[in-house]
């Protein structure tokens, strides 16, 4: 009994503040009808609209293509490359300069010239995406490939693993926990940089759809767009730590046993 | 040629790791034949574990030479295997046991594989633990688990550095028997390195002995003892205790002067 | 580190430069893309110099400056306070906890249409934007550098009778520092391009509306010109919060590895 109550307890206050907030709003949107105060019912109808029929293709799955290509070159180049600079240590003085001034560009600067240099395609898109992302997943798998066990290498070459071997068997798997951590920052870069990119120059996808609401000033519907983004932004994150859950079981309790406060 | 070739020829070696500081290994020199267990002393520090990584190709000595039946390895001999002396952090935390164990096997099927695998597995009494991760595992399986990995190649030479410390007396006793066994049967050359003067002599067909740094090769003792050799009855045996009496000596001797220059250590 | 070493890195760091720029000519002599739209790395380096010299670029930057600062600023205070209060009242954190995890994953940005609507374009819009975005991080570190305390030194505190605003400030602020700081880095990294992106999309003075107009103008050696400098910019700031961080929290287990 008591154990009951002391979870709900919680429950009740976590649903009793989004109902506060919610009730609010409506009760706002009511006395006080403004263009920036639309009713919750029409956000939600809104909401609905934007996940079926004619708008789920022309805002949703464009915005999804253009994320999930961008994403995936992010991750592939960012680890590949990460994997490689980070166990050639020698590498490292060559490159590190440049890698440190190119990290610090936003991403957003770069949109303009990639305009310029692509127009207003989805392969501008994609790359301005690729761009932001792909650094967090690089510096992330540098990170993790320097810091494989030493001692784990020389196993390997006891067993004679040629280098490209040793990068897949030995230096990926022990850099996945890292690499994942810097794919998670990329996943939100990413998302970021596709509204972005879509607000700017685009005639479809998500970001496109909130700016021309904004623009006939239906704001049910940017704040449904909003509230899509969101959603997808979520959805993907909860994906990626369940992948990551199962990929990296054993790193859950090794960490657990070798250092129980993480790290 | 008449004389089977030495299986190991360790000539000369020596090892500087900057050169402002002693060097670790000066002029060592010692030799294996095929099928003998030699088993390598000397005090904490002193280089052993350089030695193995100069003997295993993971480092190239400064001078000197090693010869691994006669020929000069860049990088391990296909026949050598090694069990590291800090076990834990060679076994690979993302594979099973069973993984761990075939992650050396290459150019095999998959039934050769299991089979090989699973022999290994027996040989060390892991068969029940095949499917846990290593850091599920007592220190002294996961010791059988780098030992398991390291013979499942069937390798020639096999090294072993102190593969017995940091396990409780019991199990290090069984642990011995058990490479004893194993270098037996599959006729192995082992070289093992330990700080452990009984064990040396209980198992070893020679005891070689290092001195301080910068660390060269004090004395060889060939240990004829009887085979098979019984924990108790061995150890009880006058001959041994003779042994053991001359290598501990030479062992104190070395510690003491490496103490030399640090009087509150005491030995 | 030695000084030769030391001096070999960075040769070998100018010849990574030196191929970086070798790349780009390369692929603008190579004709995959219009070389007027990529014009020589010397054209664009003497236009850093005389646009910075001309003024506009920096009176560009100064003025992205004025509403990163403050932003950031505010950002960090809201931060802080309510990392810290949900890290020390559990039952606020319960409580917010479905409300946070709903804000969070909305990308910062498209919350400008709406920020439009409701507060036009103007300096409060951008500071609005920059301070949504980059609270964040601030927020998340600061909540994970005070739960991270040492349980012991708690204790310890309450054994030398310390109060609870002493030990606030004494044993918990210090011991999130570290923390706080690499959360404040990345928010200064989110500060600056969420203020280029509201630049870019609304027109507000600054180096985003710099670096779009003169694209319009076709003037493409002064869009390099400013892209590069914002880098150089976005480097000096991360430059900036390294050093004071390093003079700062000298503890810091960041700091203590170099
Ligand atoms: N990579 C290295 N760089 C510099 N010095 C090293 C390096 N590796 C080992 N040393 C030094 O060489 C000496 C010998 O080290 P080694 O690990 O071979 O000793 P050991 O005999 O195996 O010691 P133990 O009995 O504790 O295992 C030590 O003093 C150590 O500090
Ligand atoms: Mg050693």
């Amino acid at each position: 009994m008591t154990v009951r109550r002391a979870h709900s307890i919680p429950l009740l206050w976590q649903i009793g503040i989004i109902a506060g907030l919610l009730a609010i709003w409506q009760w706002a949107a009511l006395i006080h009808p403004a263009p920036y105060l639309p009713r919750v019912e029409n956000i939600v109808a809104g909401y609905v609209r934007l996940w079926h029929g004619a708008l789920l293709w022309s805002a949703i799955v464009p915005s999804m293509y253009r994320l999930g290509v961008a994403f995936l070159i992010a991750v592939l180049l960012g680890s590949t490359f990460g994997i490689t600079l980070g166990s050639l240590r020698g590498l490292d003085p060559w490159v590190r300069p440049v890698l440190e001034y190119l990290r610090f560009i936003p991403a957003v600067a770069i949109l303009p010239a990639s305009l310029l240099l692509f127009g207003a395609t989805d392969k501008m898109r994609i790359f301005v995406i690729a761009f932001g992302s792909t650094f967090p997943v690089l510096l992330a798998a540098i990170d993790g490939a320097r810091r494989v066990e030493p001692m784990l290498i020389d196993v390997a070459r006891v067993i004679r693993l040629t280098i490209a071997q040793r990068l897949v068997r030995v230096v990926l798997p022990a850099a996945l926990p890292s690499i994942f951590a810097g794919i998670r920052i990329a996943l939100s870069i990413a998302l970021v940089m596709m509204v972005i990119s879509e607000l700017i120059a685009a005639d479809d996808g998500l970001g496109f759809y909130i700016l021309r609401n904004q623009r006939l000033f239906l704001t049910e519907n940017v704040y449904a767009g909003v509230l899509a983004i969101g959603t997808i932004g979520l959805a993907l994150t909860l994906a990626l730590l369940t992948f990551e859950k199962r990929v990296l079981a054993w790193h859950h309790g090794w960490r657990g046993l070798v250092d129980p406060k993480g790290v | 040629m008449e004389t089977a070739q030495p299986i190991l020829q360790v000539d000369h070696v020596s090892k500087v790791f900057a050169p402002q500081l002693t060097p670790v290994l000066k002029g060592l020199t010692f030799k294996q034949e095929p099928g003998q267990f030699v088993a390598v002393v000397g005090p904490s520090g002193c280089g052993k574990t350089t030695l193995l990584r100069c003997i295993a190709a993971l480092a190239q000595p400064d001078e000197g030479a090693v010869l691994h039946r006669g020929q000069q390895f860049d990088d391990p001999p296909p026949w050598l295997s090694i069990v590291f002396q800090d076990y834990t952090r060679s076994l690979f935390p993302w594979l099973s046991v069973r993984k761990n164990v075939a992650f050396g096997l290459r150019d095999l099927t998959k039934n050769d594989r299991d089979e090989r695998v699973q022999a290994a597995l027996c040989a060390v009494n892991l068969e029940h633990a095949a499917d846990l991760y290593p850091w599920q595992l007592s220190g002294g399986m996961q010791q059988r688990c780098a030992l398991a990995r390291a013979i499942v190649v069937q390798p020639k030479l096999l090294l072993l550095d102190e593969p017995f410390a940091s396990v409780d007396a019991q199990t290090r006793i069984d642990l011995q028997d058990m490479v004893m066994d194993i270098c037996q049967t599959m006729s192995l050359s082992t070289l093992l390195v330990t700080h452990d003067i009984d064990e040396a002599v209980f198992m070893a067909d020679k005891v070689v002995v290092l001195s301080a740094r910068p660390t060269h090769v004090v004395e060889e003792i060939a240990i004829d003892l009887p085979r098979p050799r019984d924990q108790l009855a061995t150890k009880e045996t006058p001959e041994f205790l003779h042994l053991r009496h001359r290598v501990y000596t030479l062992v104190r001797q070395q510690a003491q002067k490496a103490a030399g220059g640090n009087v509150t250590e005491k030995v | 580190m030695k000084l030769a070493p030391r001096l070999a890195n960075a040769m070998k760091g100018a010849v990574g430069v030196a191929l970086a720029v070798a790349c780009w000519e390369i692929v603008r002599a190579g004709g995959i893309v219009d070389p007027r739209d990529l014009p020589s790395f010397a054209s664009i380096v003497r236009s850093v110099a005389i646009d910075l010299a001309g003024g506009e670029l920096a009176i560009a930057f100064l003025t992205t400056f004025s509403s990163w600062a403050p932003g950031l600023l505010i950002a960090t205070v809201g931060g802080v306070i309510v990392g810290a209060a949900l890290a020390m009242l559990p039952r606020l954190e319960l409580a917010t906890r479905p409300l946070i995890e709903f804000l969070r994953p909305i990308p910062s940005v498209a919350l400008i249409p709406v920020a439009l609507l409701i507060l036009g374009i103007g300096l409060p819009m951008q500071l609005f934007m920059v301070v949504f975005a980059s609270i964040w991080p601030v927020l998340f570190s600061t909540k994970a550098g005070v739960e991270g305390v040492d349980p012991r030194f708690l204790e310890t505190g309450r054994v030398l009778h310390l109060s609870k605003t002493a030990r606030l400030l004494r044993i918990i602020l210090p011991n999130a520092l570290p923390s706080i700081a690499t959360g404040l880095r990345t928010a200064a990294a989110i500060a600056l391009a969420v203020a280029i992106t509201v630049e870019m999309l609304t027109g507000r003075a600054g180096i985003g509306f710099y670096i779009e107009n003169v694209r319009l103008n076709g003037l493409i050696t002064e869009m390099w010109a400013a892209i590069l400098m914002t880098g150089v910019l976005g480097y000096l700031i991360n430059m900036l919060f390294m050093a004071v961080e390093r003079m700062a929290l000298p503890w810091s287990l960041e700091n203590r590895d170099r």
